[in-house]
């Protein structure tokens, strides 16, 4: 079993006055990819922006790499090295991808440099639009865009909220390479609604409910579980 | 009987209860000592502060049913309290004679400019957003403000007008004595006045009562779902700003016929503006009483901050910006205001009725 | 198709309209006459563009609205007089030098001292009622207040006369046309600190970070930037671009008086209503349209001039409710 990077204790998190998430223990580990599934309302991308701390946790802790993060501002989650994928991917869209890529770099040394290199590589069509305004990007090419911002510093664990949401079927295809490649590299935590998408790159599986975590285990099990699937993902067997 | 509704029985139920809890009587004594302040305290001092609790009470009152019942933040509030003011004032001054019907004109002229004013305000506001209301309504305030003090020639430039009272409202007017006390002009001005507001302010009352006046709340709690469950909410901000401008207008008038006068630093300017939202903040959003505690708690600070000011000088003899500042009792207001919305957002009244509500609920728990 | 070219020539449209009603006032008027108020109106606005750019730029990124900002318009102001009260002798000398080595001295000082004051309402005032407009106008109104009763302790309550450093005064005459030369030491001062505002917010990396944070600030926030330090700088900024603007004018007007910051945060608004909020080159249109109608409109009908600014930010509300340049949200 390799180690936990990334681990949730009983976290509590308020919206107002709505008890959004009830207690959610999850945990990445190294080297793997973690889906968190459940129907919308659930609580999971609400899960992933109390991790990055944009919403406060009332209760519960958060450890990161050993350290506890639950108190700590964004900023400084993301300075750990955390990447966030958010659920509307957060473009600026007045800037052009140029810009946006600018913004998102933390260091501007070789090492970003190779690493911009290289991920450019992996989404070419960033390279074309590179001084256009990235509000005029395609879905498809924003969430490439949103995830090229995630990645370009040095991140040892990426957060990526429902990235399939309103793309074709072919450009799922190639983000599922995308992310495939980039486990290589980095921890990944999916929140994902796409069943197809969270079984072809997923690893381990946590299944949201009410706020709470209801299911968790390896991600060949759900596959084989369709009584779950429809359960709690509203799969039809048929399908 | 009629079978009742849920909401008629519990409305019975609350109707009944009103008459039994405790702020009932309270109320009540509020209203007896209003009356009978000409009788326990006959100095001219003291009517005139009572006065000017009652007309800036109501006057509060009428602009939280913009800010606390409507949410919206109006800075042209006082501008319509002007507006009613300097219509009297033209009208039974400057440009009439002080009769009744002149005085009654001078109402009437007041409410037509303001209800066309405020359809006018509304209309261009509410189409944007929310945060642009409190920019265009200073901009129109402070036009208002330039308009009267440079329009010298229609309305006395900086002066203002002064006027007497037609009848019976005359200063010098004098009935005779009743309990030891003369009845002059003066004092019927003041009950008259008395009614007036309560009047008005019993309509407010029923006015966010009312179905109209919940869906108002509904708006402020959540605009886009009252929007959603089908209530037109622009008509409803539009009435809503409509009805606290007119009800601001026809204090202006009264105040006019109190003081006898109207210029711009008296009631239109930012001061009068600042003093109002102080008393709402003070006496809390959303709760038409609190205009009342903030009213009395500033225009008692107003009268004794003089005395209160040389006692602090003398407390402190060799500093000379301790002086300075004290010497500006906007300063002192301007950091209370910022004391307040800090650490009191509820002001007097909301948080005495929090502590009631904590009370009543804490057993039960 | 009447649609399409509409939609296709509406901003051309627009700018055409524009230029002939700005010529209009030539049929009341000789032309030197109108150059005279064309060039007082475009030195009038380029000093309000300074007040409603840093107020616009606030909103767009922090979600503002600063009714302190005035304050800092009359701060800069005061802070110009007091230095050209303390070196005087550069003021009355009849030397080009040490006139604009006054006058810089005191844009950086001005500037200097109102963005610690903005850095201070930012950190005491603003910063604990992000996110709700309401407690921010009655936070900042507040600070108003006592920022301006705050003058009056320290200058004195009286309007001041503010000396106009000698070579400023005077003028050139061009073809028998008499051009004042302050205005356009104003106006080059204005399109000067435009360009380094767009400079600053197109090559910069703090730039780039605060247009992000326009669009999106939890996003910057995600991405390891402390938006916070970046909203307090901002605020700095743009307090002491609006002081910038209060120093310009009070020597254009030759006087400071403590009321000053409230008249013209009622121009800046109209500003940023008739520009867009959150956007600078939305607040250098809009500067200039008020500056130009209120100059026009004051020599051939001078009771209206305050009104027609008034009545320009209702056309444009009914037209165009978000304003000439919404920004990006």
């Amino acid at each position: 079993m390799s180690e936990t990077i990334l681990k949730t204790e009983a976290i509590h998190t308020f919206i107002g006055q709505h008890h959004i998430l009830q207690g959610v223990s999850f945990e990445a580990r190294a080297d793997a990819v973690t889906v968190l599934i459940g129907r919308n309302g659930a609580g999971k991308s609400s899960t992933l922006k109390t991790v990055m701390g944009l919403l406060p946790a009332s209760e519960g802790k958060i450890i990161f790499k050993g350290k506890e993060i639950q108190s700590r501002k964004p900023y400084d989650i993301a300075r750990l090295g955390i990447g966030f994928v958010p659920e509307n991917m957060g473009i600026f869209a007045d800037l052009t991808v140029e810009e946006n890529m600018q913004v998102a770099m933390l260091r501007e040394d070789a090492a970003t440099a190779e690493r911009l290199e290289s991920v450019l590589e992996m989404f070419t069509a960033l390279r074309d639009f590179w001084r256009a305004k990235a509000g005029i990007l395609s879905g498809g090419q924003k969430q490439m865009l949103a995830i090229a911002r995630a990645i370009i510093n040095d991140t040892a664990l990426l957060l990526i909220d429902e990235p399939t949401k309103g793309l074709a079927p072919i450009i799922i295809n190639a983000l599922i390479d995308a992310i495939n490649q980039i486990k290589q590299h980095s921890v990944v935590v999916l929140v994902e609604q796409n069943f197809y998408m969270a079984s072809s790159v997923g690893d381990y599986f946590f299944i949201l409910d009410d706020g709470k975590v209801v299911h968790s285990g390896a991600m060949a099990e759900l596959v084989q579980d369709e009584e779950m699937q429809s359960k709690y993902l509203g799969i039809s067997k048929s399908v | 009987m009629a079978e009742q509704t849920p909401v008629q029985i519990f409305r019975r139920q609350e109707r009944q209860k009103q008459y039994r809890s405790g702020t009932f009587f309270l109320k009540l004594a509020v209203l007896l000592l209003f009356i009978l302040v000409p009788f326990l305290f006959p100095s001219f001092k003291s009517l005139d502060l009572a006065l000017k609790i009652m007309i800036f009470a109501v006057l509060v009152a009428s602009f939280d049913i913009l800010l606390g019942y409507t949410g919206i933040l109006s800075f042209g509030h006082v501008m319509f309290f002007g507006i009613g003011a300097y219509s009297v004032a033209l009208l039974i001054g400057k440009y009439g004679n002080p009769t009744y019907i002149n005085l009654v004109i001078g109402f009437i002229v007041a409410l037509g400019i303001t209800s066309a004013l405020a359809l006018i305000v509304s209309f261009l506001s509410l189409r944007v957003k929310a945060i642009f209301f409190a920019m265009v309504t200073l901009a129109i305030a402070e036009f208002a403000i330039i308009l009267a003090t440079k329009l010298s020639g229609f309305t006395g430039g900086e002066d203002g007008i002064i006027m007497s009272m037609p009848g019976i409202f005359k200063v010098s007017f004098n009935m005779g004595k009743f309990l030891g006390v003369e009845i002059t002009g003066r004092l019927i001005t003041y009950y008259f006045i008395l009614v007036v507001c309560l009047g008005l302010f019993l309509l407010m009352i029923r006015f966010i009562n009312s179905p109209l006046g919940r869906v108002m709340q509904a708006i402020r709690d959540n605009e886009p779902r009252a929007e959603a469950i089908g209530y037109k909410t622009f008509i409803v901000k539009s009435i809503s700003i409509c009805f606290g401008c007119l009800v601001s207008t026809i204090l202006g008038g009264l105040y006019a016929m109190w003081v006898g006068y109207a210029n711009p630093e008296s009631v239109l300017g930012i001061p009068i503006m600042l003093d109002v939202l102080l008393m709402e903040i003070v006496g809390g959003m959303g709760t038409l009483y609190g205009g009342l505690a903030g009213a009395a708690f500033l225009e008692f600070a107003h009268s004794f901050l003089p005395d209160l000011q040389n006692f602090a000088k003398s407390l402190f003899p060799g500093a000379h910006f301790l002086h300075a500042a004290m010497e500006r009792w906007l300063l002192i207001f301007g950091i209370l205001f910022i004391m307040v919305v800090f650490f009191f957002p509820k002001g007097i009244i909301g948080s005495v009725q929090d502590f009631m509500a904590r009370r009543k609920t804490a057993p039960s728990i | 198709m009447a649609q399409t070219i509409l939609k296709q020539w509406g901003s051309k449209l627009a700018i055409a309209g524009a230029i002939v009603l700005y010529l209009l006032p030539l049929l009341g008027m000789d032309f030197s006459t109108y150059m005279t108020l064309t060039i007082a109106g475009l030195a009038m606005g380029m000093m309000l563009f300074l007040v409603a750019s840093g107020l616009s730029i606030i909103f767009g990124l922090m979600d503002v609205i600063n009714f302190a900002h005035g304050v800092c318009f009359a701060y800069g102001a005061y802070v110009a007089f007091s230095v050209f009260k303390y070196l005087n002798a550069w003021v009355t000398a009849d030397s080009v030098f040490l006139n604009f080595g006054i006058f810089f001295i005191a844009i950086v000082a001005a500037f200097i001292v109102v963005a610690v004051v903005g850095m201070v309402v930012e950190r005491v005032l603003v910063r604990r009622v992000y996110g709700s407009h309401l407690f921010q106008i009655l936070i900042t109104f507040g600070g108003m207040v006592v920022l301006t009763e705050l003058i009056r302790i320290i200058w004195g309550p009286n309007d001041e006369v503010m000396p106009k450093p000698v070579s400023f005064a005077g003028n050139w005459n061009i073809f028998d046309i008499i051009i004042l030369k302050y205005p356009i030491y104003a106006i080059a001062l204005g399109l000067i600190v435009y360009a380094v505002i767009q400079l600053i917010l197109k090559k910069t990396k703090v730039g780039k970070i605060v247009r992000a944070g326009v669009e999106n600030p939890e996003m910057v926030q995600a991405m390891g930037h402390n938006i916070f330090l970046i909203f307090t700088g901002v605020f700095a900024v743009g307090a002491g671009l609006a002081a910038v603007g209060g120093l310009t004018m009070a020597i254009f007007n030759l006087q400071v008086y403590p009321d000053m910051g409230g008249a013209y945060l009622i121009f800046a608004f109209i500003i940023v209503i008739i520009g867009g909020l959150g956007s600078v080159t939305g607040s250098l249109v809009g500067a200039l349209i008020v500056g130009l109608s209120y100059n026009y409109v004051a020599y051939l009908l001078p009771s209206l001039a305050v009104g027609v600014n008034i009545l320009i930010m209702v056309i444009i509300l009914l037209i165009k409710p978000t304003g000439l340049f919404a920004a990006g949200k």
